[in-house]
């Protein structure tokens, strides 16, 4: 591979997230679509997303708690942007190869950091026990997904993901790390749930009890933060997913068939349940995704 | 009661020169039809129109479709729908809530209750009509409207954003002098909000002739600063809550 111009990186990094927050919108749609058919509704029509988002920007009123709530959005939309110039997609590697998985898994984190410090100024109770609960779930499903991203780099030898792509899909579909690691593909889509934040790991939203948690005081401009974190965070965890276990993109069209399968399956679950409470839900994943990974791990490693 | 013949009637002036924009009103009427399309409503149920709500949500009738999602909080919400009858100690909170809002903010009012009072005409506890109190966009009128007729008012309400004739969130700020003479009139003289109104009115370049008034004076005679609420821990010390014993 031909190495790339700094100008290259520049334009590769600036266009990776646009090219993320686009299928992005098109991901809302279809989590709002499929919670729509298992309700037996119509759903919303196809450019719901981006009306969303213009509406919220476009209000006059936009309420700042103080300069560290203006942060805490700014944080928890940046540290998805950056994630997302280290995620490879066909054709568009950006700085992937010098950030890697380690880096990666630290850049995912930082989100719910910044909300925190946003949510925290906002001085709303509802907003702290919110984000309280979300640093707790974010706990419980960090440790599945550790072990996930260990036993994955292992079986590479690798934490880089161009490698890690290019030896998957030199092997084929025989080689990819859902067929060589079932167990840990299993305890990864568990982590997934939890990462998505979807039911039933959705104890920090709540909306009838805690009237959505972290985004309690969020109205225009601030909300519309969210709304686009949103887009970037369900593509950021389904090219993850489609990274480590599907082989990655060969071109552009078997890479969306597979990161929209990858977010089918969480929201097919998630509107048939309600919720765990937290301390449910620590123990469910610290329980049965931990053990899958473990046990995938010893196989990985033996 | 004040008549509303009284009420001097405000010219709209044109836009700010300030905007040299040339795509200023393409965004203008991007923004207007996005409002239009995507409503996040705010459902405070008092009465029973509230039944009639979930059917139009749900399955069968479907919002959703139409860009109108319920939402939690009123820093979220761009519609305020009040669904029956409002009592005195109700529209207190109602008003808070509205206060909340972020404009450009519509308040839907639905069930007969809300138009003239309905069955509760009579009552001594209940607010009769609603725009006395705040600025109303829509009413949808019935007892209760069916979910068809919440979705046509909802259509409605749509064509007028789009067209920008629902503008009624303005009224609040030219006229907050007569919604808080009302208010007053029903609350007592020492009635205020946390939320600065006179404030937002001349942050948004809305002040008219009749946003101060006998009234505002009166509120800024009662007024009370705003004080942050202190919590106080008390560790090692043992608590005893007064009317519990052991025993």
């Amino acid at each position: 591979m031909t190495e790339l111009t700094t100008t290259e990186i520049i334009i590769e990094s600036i266009l990776m997230p646009i090219v993320a927050f686009v299928i992005g919108l098109f991901m809302v749609l279809m989590m709002r679509k499929i919670a729509a058919r298992i309700q037996r509704r119509v759903g919303p029509p196809v450019l719901q997303p981006i009306y969303d988002i213009v509406k919220l920007y476009g209000k006059n009123t936009q309420t700042s708690h103080g300069w560290m709530h203006d942060i805490g959005i700014v944080m928890a939309v940046g540290g998805y942007v950056a994630a997302e110039a280290m995620l490879p997609v066909p054709g568009l590697n950006g700085i992937a190869e010098k950030g890697g998985l380690i880096v990666l898994t630290y850049m995912i984190m930082i989100p719910s950091l910044g909300l925190a410090l946003g949510v925290g100024q906002c001085a709303n109770p509802n907003g702290s026990i919110g984000i309280s609960r979300a640093l707790t779930a974010m706990l419980a499903y960090d440790i599945p997904f550790v072990i996930v991203v260990f036993g994955v780099a292992w079986h590479f030898g690798t934490t880089n993901l161009v490698e890690i792509i290019a030896a998957q899909q030199a092997a084929g579909p025989s080689g990819w790390g859902a067929s060589q690691m079932p167990l840990l593909a299993i305890a990864g889509l568990f982590a997934l749930q939890g990462m998505l934040g979807k039911q039933p790991f959705e104890i920090y939203i709540a909306p009838a009890e805690i009237a959505t948690g972290p985004m309690v005081e969020m109205s225009g401009k601030y909300l519309g933060g969210l709304f686009v974190m949103q887009c970037l965070q369900i593509y950021t965890a389904a090219v993850l997913y489609a990274t480590l276990f599907l082989g990655g993109g060969e071109n552009w069209l078997s890479f969306l068939v597979k990161i929209f399968a990858v977010v089918a399956i969480p929201m097919s679950i998630a509107f048939v349940f309600p919720r765990y409470k937290t301390e449910d839900l620590i123990r469910l994943l610290w329980n049965w995704p931990v053990m899958l990974g473990l046990l995938g791990l010893a196989f990985v490693m033996n | 009661m004040t008549d509303k013949t009284e009420i001097p009637v405000m010219i709209e002036r044109e836009q700010d020169p300030k905007r040299t924009n040339p795509l200023a009103h393409v965004f203008d009427e991007l923004v207007k039809f996005c409002r239009s399309r995507s409503m996040f409503m705010l459902h405070y149920c008092t009465g029973c129109g509230a039944i009639e709500l979930p059917p139009a949500m749900t399955s069968r009738f479907d919002m959703e479709r139409l860009g109108i999602q319920p939402m939690v909080t009123p820093r979220q919400a761009d519609i305020l729908l009040v669904t029956g009858y409002v009592s005195v100690k109700t529209l207190k909170r109602i008003i808070l809530t509205y206060e909340q809002m972020s404009s450009p903010k519509y308040v839907v009012g639905i069930c007969s209750c809300t138009v003239n009072g309905g069955m509760y005409w009579q009552s001594y506890a209940t607010a009769k009509k609603l725009d006395e109190y705040l600025p109303i966009d829509l009413y949808i009128a019935g007892c209760m409207p069916r979910p068809e007729a919440v979705i046509e008012g909802m259509q409605k309400l749509m064509a007028d954003i789009r067209s920008g004739k629902a503008s009624n969130w303005k009224d609040y700020y030219r006229n907050y002098d007569y919604y808080l003479g009302n208010q007053q009139h029903l609350f007592g003289e020492n009635w205020q909000t946390p939320t600065d109104v006179i404030g937002e009115a001349r942050n948004y370049s809305l002040e008219g002739p009749g946003t101060t008034g006998e009234h505002t004076q009166l509120l800024e005679q009662y007024q009370q600063p705003l004080e942050p609420i202190t919590t106080h821990f008390r560790i090692g010390e043992s608590v005893t809550v007064s009317g519990e014993e052991d025993t």
